[in-house]
């Protein structure tokens, strides 16, 4: 069989099992839809690899139904929907496939599934998620971007808990908004490159150039995906919506879906707006900002929580606007950094939901303070949670150190330290909580003592060694040499732009400066070495520290029409930014 | 009316629609009625690829009894509003069912009064 008739059975796999699972759950035994759950995750997993491979020697396309381009005998005209494996798109699939596999493992006993419905809608998910890496056609995009929120809002109300529904309310209308950005996007961009097709509307765009309504489709499709991969001030829902979930599906949230979005965007301006300066610079001037802001403030905000989850979802926002520099910078080198970053940063934070789960499973809490000490002799969980935090703040090792040393390259300096700032913020949330959690070390709390919470507890009865295995393989898998993924990298970053490129070389990530690690440890040290304040100078500086966390606290109100209200808000902020290009 | 303003009409429509959806559901105090807000922003996209579509004086993209070639109104945005008012059905299912499980288990279904997280409570303070 040829590699491209495989091309779509990596969708149609997920999509054909889970409709199999569903029409037979009442016969089947309870414990075989998460067998064959487990199994076609890896399957996806290994077919995407296979096709990662095969297109290192050029993309391996699928025209469906046969309707290539030459098939309407018009130049420039491609009725037909194709699929279209470059390295990038198939790799990120097959991490996606892998990251399933170890949540499926995780979730093992998690859910009374009578009737094996988690198993159902996390396999249409995936299937989603794999489209949209896979495809080359804008509409269908769109498709794959619905189906995989779809998927996504019906698996956060799962539990049907006060906060779950509430949580996945708020999601639901927040990116049902943006998936109508996008339609409305798509519309715009056929009424001015008459084609749904990437490379064919790359073409048309290279040939109008700037155009208002080019731009403005761009607003529009930037805005969906960026709601979507919840970067400043679209970016409310997330926190929300991944603290209530389930945790095997917050570990699919955080890990894959909202970077995932991410790169969407990435693969979009490469192959599409690359031919149009007025997006061109907005991509380089706002979306870089939006990028710093956003990593700033989530870290900030990350740094002042207690609920796990929570913790955890504004260090995935942080590392998010991280990776929107990178995507702003837009060089080879920085896109090479950004897709291991997606992949880095998806194995930790995938394995730190898991540690949440555990605790919320074994310890029937996700609060860092409910929890202190807590945690003394669960090694595995706390090796984890150490290490994982570690790399979130800089640890010169494992993937993430590579991506950010080729994100750097080309960055400015104030734009380097936000960015360190932020992973050093991230990094010592996590460890202050896992300090606390495992090793009862703590000063006198901090901003986090204000932070909202919830009394849940999830289902309690698997062993520890099941559900700490999945972490720890993600652990290790992220502490794998940046080296060895290279020559594939500079591969997949080239031909991300355009198929023909010969491959990048990537300067070599050395051991780098521990100028991060050294401000994560600091960090640290300061939450757990804080004494109750007397004296009055230190009180006031208390009393103002808490004033500004707690203004950024109101701001995620968790109210749907003030979450809403800043969507409004961030549209009307790249109106602003065309408007001033138009006029300057 | 000018052609020209009568051509930018579609997308006023469109812009207007959604506005007034946006006002609709940041205001809204019942969560039905919010996701009656979300489909009146949903409407606005329909209106404008509609009018994107649309080509004066040209008849419905159906070749039964017409022979090829005659204008037509462009039928892939009537396709892609065709699939999208299926996915749109799927989402405003479920934000119903997701609004009666609230109601079942708060008693209330006002967006003010939905937090998913709340403050910590005074005690540990």
């Amino acid at each position: 069989m040829t590699p491209d008739a495989l091309l779509p059975v990596a969708v149609l796999l997920p999509l054909g099992v889970a409709t199999l699972l569903l029409a037979l759950a009442h016969w089947l035994p309870p414990r075989l839809p998460k067998v064959v759950a487990i199994l076609t995750a890896l399957a996806v997993c290994g077919l995407c690899a296979f096709l990662a491979r095969h297109s290192l020697d050029g993309p391996v396309r699928h025209w469906f139904a046969g309707w290539t381009p030459d098939a309407t005998h018009r130049p420039g005209i491609v009725l037909g929907i194709g699929f279209q494996a470059d390295p990038a798109s198939a790799a990120l699939a097959a991490f996606c496939g892998l990251l399933f596999t170890a949540s499926f493992v995780f979730a093992w006993g998690y859910f009374d599934t009578e009737h094996a419905h988690f198993h159902v809608l996390m396999l249409l998910f995936l299937a989603a998620m794999v489209g949209f890496c896979l495809t080359r056609d804008l509409f269908n995009l769109f498709v794959w971007f619905e189906l995989m929120s779809v998927a996504a809002f019906a698996l956060t109300a799962y539990p049907l808990g006060r906060s779950a529904l509430e949580g996945a309310f708020t999601f639901t209308i927040t990116n049902a908004l943006a998936s109508f950005l996008m339609l409305a996007a798509t519309g715009l961009l056929y009424a001015r490159t008459g084609t749904f097709d990437f490379a064919a509307m790359g073409q048309a765009v290279a040939r109008t150039g700037s155009d208002p309504v080019l731009t403005g489709g761009f607003v529009l499709v930037a805005s969906a995906l960026l709601t979507k991969a919840a970067i400043l001030p679209f970016h409310l829902w997330l926190a929300d919506a991944h603290a209530v979930a389930p945790s095997p599906v917050s570990v699919i949230f955080s890990g894959a879906m909202v970077s995932l979005a991410l790169f969407g965007l990435a693969k979009l301006v490469a192959q599409v707006f690359s031919g149009d300066p007025q997006v061109m610079a907005l991509v380089r001037g706002l979306l870089l900002w939006l990028g710093l802001a956003t990593a700033l403030v989530a870290g900030l905000t990350a740094f002042a929580q207690r609920h796990l989850k929570r913790l955890l979802a504004f260090s995935t926002i942080a590392h998010l606007g991280i990776m929107l520099t990178a995507l702003a910078a837009g060089t080879g080198t920085a896109t090479a950094g950004l897709l291991l970053y997606v992949v880095g940063h998806g194995l930790v934070k995938g394995a730190l939901f898991m540690v949440a789960g555990m605790l919320l499973a074994l310890r029937q809490s996700a609060d860092e303070i409910v929890l202190y000490g807590q945690g003394r002799g669960l090694w595995a969980p706390a090796l984890a949670m150490g290490v994982g935090g570690l790399m979130l703040g800089g640890l010169p090792l494992g993937l993430m150190h590579g991506a950010t040393h080729w994100m750097d390259v080309s960055a400015a300096a104030p734009a380097k330290a936000v960015v360190t700032l932020a992973s050093a913020l991230t990094g010592a949330a996590v460890l202050r909580a896992a300090a606390r959690i495992f090793l009862g070390a703590s000063g006198v709390p901090g901003p986090e003592l204000l932070a909202p919470t919830e009394r849940e507890r999830e289902k309690a009865d698997r062993p520890l060694w099941l559900m700490a295995a999945p972490a720890l393989a993600l652990v290790v898998l992220a502490l794998a040499p940046s080296k060895a993924v290279m020559p594939f990298l500079g591969a997949a970053a080239a031909r991300l732009r355009d198929p023909s490129l010969p491959p990048l070389t990537l300067p070599e990530a050395g051991f780098g400066h521990l100028t991060p690690l050294g401000l994560t440890l600091a960090l640290l040290g300061l939450a757990l070495l804080r004494r109750r304040a007397v004296r009055g100078v230190s009180r006031g500086i208390i009393l103002v520290e808490r004033r500004s966390f707690g203004a950024l606290q109101a701001l995620h109100s968790g109210l749907v029409g003030d979450y809403v209200t800043w969507m409004a808000v961030g549209l009307a902020l790249f109106a602003l930014a065309c408007a001033g290009q138009a006029a300057g | 009316m000018s052609a020209l303003s009568l051509s930018a009409l579609p997308w006023l429509v469109a812009a207007w629609l959604f506005a007034v959806g946006l006002y609709g559901i940041v205001t809204s105090r019942h969560c039905v009625h919010l996701v009656g807000c979300l489909t009146v922003c949903q409407s606005a996209t329909y209106v404008l690829l509609l009018g994107i579509g649309y080509v004066r004086g040209a008849g419905p993209p159906i070749f039964y009894d017409h022979p090829p070639g005659t204008p037509a109104v462009d039928p892939v945005v009537q396709a892609l509003v065709l699939t999208d008012i299926v996915v749109g059905a799927a989402v405003s299912a479920l934000l119903l069912a997701i609004a009666i499980q609230v109601q079942k288990r708060r008693g209330t279904l006002d967006p003010q009064a939905l937090r998913p997280l709340r403050p910590p409570p005074s005690s540990l303070e």
